[in-house]
């Protein structure tokens, strides 16, 4: 102890002084970059949130002088009248149709020619005349208030891109300038003059139409065909309840006043529930996101219901039953389909699956299928077919994994109780299994509902909420989706316009609907985690 | 042995319940073999037609002119009585050449003839630039979740962004590339822009990737060397990223897939249609090579498929731009899970 212990050579100390930057040891300062990019995930959430909203938000005042433009300028006014004509071109509708049918009866049931069975028809074609001429007076009101309206919501635009321009010039320190542009105030009162004066030629033209519908319902032939008559009938029954609906349009446009307020609310609610995306009309642009979200959810719908059974099946085929040399081969070969690019299966869908499926619908034998035979190529069946194929891996990792998380077990006791191995995967291994299907099916679907190239190129693009009353058969129409939207119209929008924030405001939608999946998704797998004990 | 066997107690009798059974298998292996059968159906078609566009009859049996050249309009028209059809530039040769040529009547199809060079250059340009800034990133934040933090709040939050970023449609990726990159910084329709959508997009593959590589580094390698005196750091650095490299590597070529592989986060901040000048050409300082658009097979794609018509003309470039880029894109996930497969067997701790 007393004896001093030899000096150890300098090299073997640590190094004790230590740099301090900020305060912080070189080590804790590695750290904090370390934590630093850890961060960067939230960080990039947040930024998505925060541009997202920055650029949408402002949709909702604008969408709200939009509305308020579309009152002002009296455009709401003449499309009360418009409405009424376009009920009663589906009148019009309906009783060509009514002639379709008893046409189609006569020359396949009757045997008649042609030209006979024209002649038959020769009295349901003039009372077919007098429903459809009746509009006409009312029709050429709308036809001459549309173009005042136009002009009076052209002359107010162009006003406010004047007032623009005056307060960037001032902005500029161009005051000479500025004082030089003329603006013209529009004065609406005295512009809506004409537009409202023509109340008693509407009046008029009203009556006559009730008078000269009425006048072809007392006079209506019987149709030809026993079993249409029911159908006729209806016309009638239609008929009459649009003439009931006269007064209450009357009454509309005479309470009409231009300068009631547009309120707050019917910025919001005119997007979130407006049944009509119309972008670039020389009339009214409107906003409503329902026809992209019932396309987005019908084409998701559609995938999925392909794509759970042969997903789930695949998982449990090769989690219980394929043999190990199938499983080696297998799962590596369903992971490589999740490498096809999603723009190559859009174009597969657009030069091969959609023809093909044209041609299987045109089979005679499969006319009992709903919705066969189709002839617009590209639509929601299409598109959910190749987006099936996108889902199906994402399906089948996730699925696969949650089969391999049960217990040994579980399978064992099952066995030793006399099932056989189906009873035991059907009853035991995939009821334990169930949130871990459930929360891939989700995410399955997420993956789906953010998809933008399958849909873009393969759903048809017709914005239009598809036609529900043909059933399944449904699923063969066209429509247009939230992801295409964005992708088809981003690269033409001007920036800052209405339609722009409009497109971040799906955005807002989408990027929404994506964590909300997720969020059921993870809750599913926690709450519904088997205890294994 | 048969008499005696088929007797025997323990024989194998059919029942209505192994019966049930056998069907139920068939279903489940029919609905597997299905799935299979329609990849290979995709592939098959793409590679069966368009393999007519990239390869040829003759030496060098590789189509050259479709890798190196730029696309071009194909003129289709009828000449001494018989249907000729050709690019641009060679029509324009043909026209000098036959002075009665000039008054022809062509119909032209845009995109259909010439190569796609600058697209494969763009789509590579974006991929390395774009994989760059995601591997720094996101091997950094793994190393961070790995080796540096404790279980509590921040780290549970950190996961669950992981978890949400994972799951943004990439649409939304677009959007937000195009009104941060774009429009606020100011950027344009650019490289850097383009690179920065990617990477962010992909920062979740590469994060989880590299964690699961980390993971895998036995807990003896860092007791170790922390052991012997050496600093954390010090321990990352020397005993654990270089035993976890091949495999933040070899996942993150998943993450290349996607990122060469998607479409919509570059149609609105890096990806043209038609650009005349490949991205190294007439830089009037070196600085706008990172601010300028580039062409992208996926978008190239997406233009030949949907804004000219389905014929017989336009077809050969349609699939033979789909056949490079599937294999492109098949080349490195199939790289990416033949090297995991293979690192899984060898790396046995």
């Amino acid at each position: 102890m007393d004896s001093p212990r030899p000096a150890a050579p300098s090299h073997f100390l640590a190094n004790k002084s230590r740099v301090r930057i900020l305060g912080l040891t070189a080590d804790d300062a590695i750290k904090v970059f370390f934590g630093g990019n850890a961060l960067v995930s939230i960080i990039v959430l947040a930024l998505i949130t925060i541009f997202l909203f920055r650029e949408g938000i402002d949709f909702f005042g604008q969408n709200r002088r939009n509305l308020l433009t579309y009152r002002q300028a009296g455009l709401e006014y003449v499309d009360f009248i418009r409405s009424q004509t376009e009920d009663h071109a589906a009148l019009t509708r309906y009783v060509s149709d009514l002639r379709l049918r008893q046409l189609n009866y006569l020359l396949a049931e009757k045997k008649l020619s042609l030209a006979d069975a024209n002649t038959a028809l020769a009295r349901f074609d003039t009372f077919a005349d007098q429903v459809g001429d009746a509009i006409t007076p009312v029709r050429g009101l709308v036809s001459d208030l549309s173009d005042q309206a136009t002009a009076i919501k052209t002359k107010f635009l162009v006003a406010e891109d004047k007032k623009v321009e005056r307060l960037q010039l001032l902005a500029a320190g161009k005051t000479a300038e500025a004082a030089a542009v003329k603006i013209e105030t529009v004065d609406f009162d005295a512009e809506l003059k004409p537009l409202t004066g023509i109340l008693p030629a509407y009046r008029e033209a009203s009556n006559e139409l009730r008078q000269k519908l009425e006048a072809a319902l007392a006079a209506a032939p019987t149709v030809l065909v026993p079993e249409l008559a029911s159908r006729m009938e209806k016309f009638k029954k239609l008929t009459h309840d649009y003439i009931a609906t006269f007064p209450a349009t009357q009454n509309r446009l005479e309470t009409w006043d231009h300068n009631r307020p547009v309120p707050w609310h019917q910025a919001f609610t005119g997007f979130v529930f407006g049944r009509e995306w119309l972008t670039a009309s020389f009339w009214q642009d409107w906003y409503g996101i329902v026809p992209l979200l019932v396309g987005s959810l019908m084409v998701s719908i559609v995938a999925l219901l392909i794509a759970v059974p042969f997903g789930v099946g695949a998982a449990i085929y090769i989690n219980q039953i394929a043999t190990p040399t199938e499983q080696r081969f297998v799962k590596p070969s369903i992971e490589f389909i999740s490498a096809i690019p999603s723009v190559v299966l859009g174009f597969f869908g657009i030069a091969i699956l959609g023809q093909a499926l044209r041609a299987l619908s045109q089979v005679t034998w499969l006319f009992w299928v709903p919705g066969f035979p189709f002839t617009e190529r590209l639509n929601i069946l299409t598109a959910g077919c190749l987006l099936a194929l996108l889902a199906v891996p994402t399906i089948f990792t996730l699925a696969e994994d949650a089969l391999n998380n049960v217990p040994r077990a579980f399978k064992e006791a099952s066995f030793a109780l006399g099932a056989t191995r189906l009873q035991t995967v059907l009853k035991i291994i995939v009821p334990a299994s169930l949130s871990g299907i459930i929360s891939a099916v989700l995410l399955g679907l997420g993956r789906v509902i953010g998809e933008t190239m399958v849909v873009l190129l393969c759903a048809g693009n017709r914005i239009a909420i598809p036609d529900f009353t043909a059933g399944l058969g449904v699923v063969t129409q066209p429509v247009h989706t939230m992801t295409g939207i964005i992708a088809q119209e981003m690269g033409e929008v001007p920036i800052g316009s209405t339609h722009y924030r409009a497109l971040f405001m799906v955005g807002i939608v989408l990027f929404f609907f994506a964590l909300a999946i997720n969020y059921v998704a993870q809750r599913v797998v926690q709450r519904y985690r088997i205890s294994i004990g | 042995m048969t008499d005696s066997s088929s007797t025997h107690v323990f024989q194998f009798r059919p029942t209505p319940a192994r019966q049930r059974e056998r069907y139920a298998f068939w279903l489940f292996r029919a609905a597997t073999y299905t799935i299979l059968l329609c990849g290979a159906l995709i592939f098959g078609q793409i590679i069966f037609r368009g393999a007519s566009t990239v390869f040829q009859a003759k030496a060098p049996f590789i189509n050259t002119q479709f890798f190196t050249a730029a696309p071009e309009s194909l003129f289709v028209f009828e000449w001494e009585g018989q249907k000729r059809s050709m690019g641009f530039t060679e029509f324009q040769e043909f026209k000098a050449k036959n002075p009665a040529a000039a008054a022809l009547k062509a119909e032209t199809y845009a995109y259909s003839s010439g190569g796609i060079f600058p697209c494969i250059v763009g789509t590579l340009l974006l991929v390395v630039g774009s994989m760059t800034i995601a591997l720094f990133l996101g091997v950094s934040a793994a190393i961070y979740l790995n080796e540096y933090a404790r279980d509590g709040h921040f780290i549970r939050f950190v996961r669950l962004a992981i978890l949400n970023l994972a799951g943004v449609p990439s649409v939304v990726f677009g959007l937000f590339g195009f009104g941060m990159f774009v429009n606020f910084f100011g950027w344009g329709y650019s490289l850097l822009a383009g690179w920065f959508t990617l990477a962010f997009m992909v920062l979740p593959v590469v994060i989880t990737a590299s964690e699961e590589s980390l993971k895998a580094v036995p807990k003896g390698f860092r007791e170790g060397s922390l052991a012997l005196g050496a600093t954390k750091w010090q321990t990352i650095r020397k005993n654990v990223v270089p035993y976890a490299l091949p495999g933040i590597l070899t996942s993150s070529i998943l993450g290349i897939a996607r990122v060469a592989g998607e479409t919509a986060p570059i149609m609105f901040t890096a990806a043209v249609g038609i650009r005349d000048k490949l991205p190294w050409q007439d830089l009037a300082k070196p600085s706008d090579f990172f601010f300028q658009a580039v062409m992208a097979l996926p978008y190239h794609i997406y233009t030949v498929s949907s804004k000219i018509p389905q014929n017989e003309y336009t077809a050969s470039v349609q699939y033979g731009t789909a056949f490079v880029f599937l294999a492109l894109v098949a080349g490195i996930a199939m790289t990416s899970i033949l090297l995991r497969n293979n690192l899984r067997n060898r790396h046995k701790w």
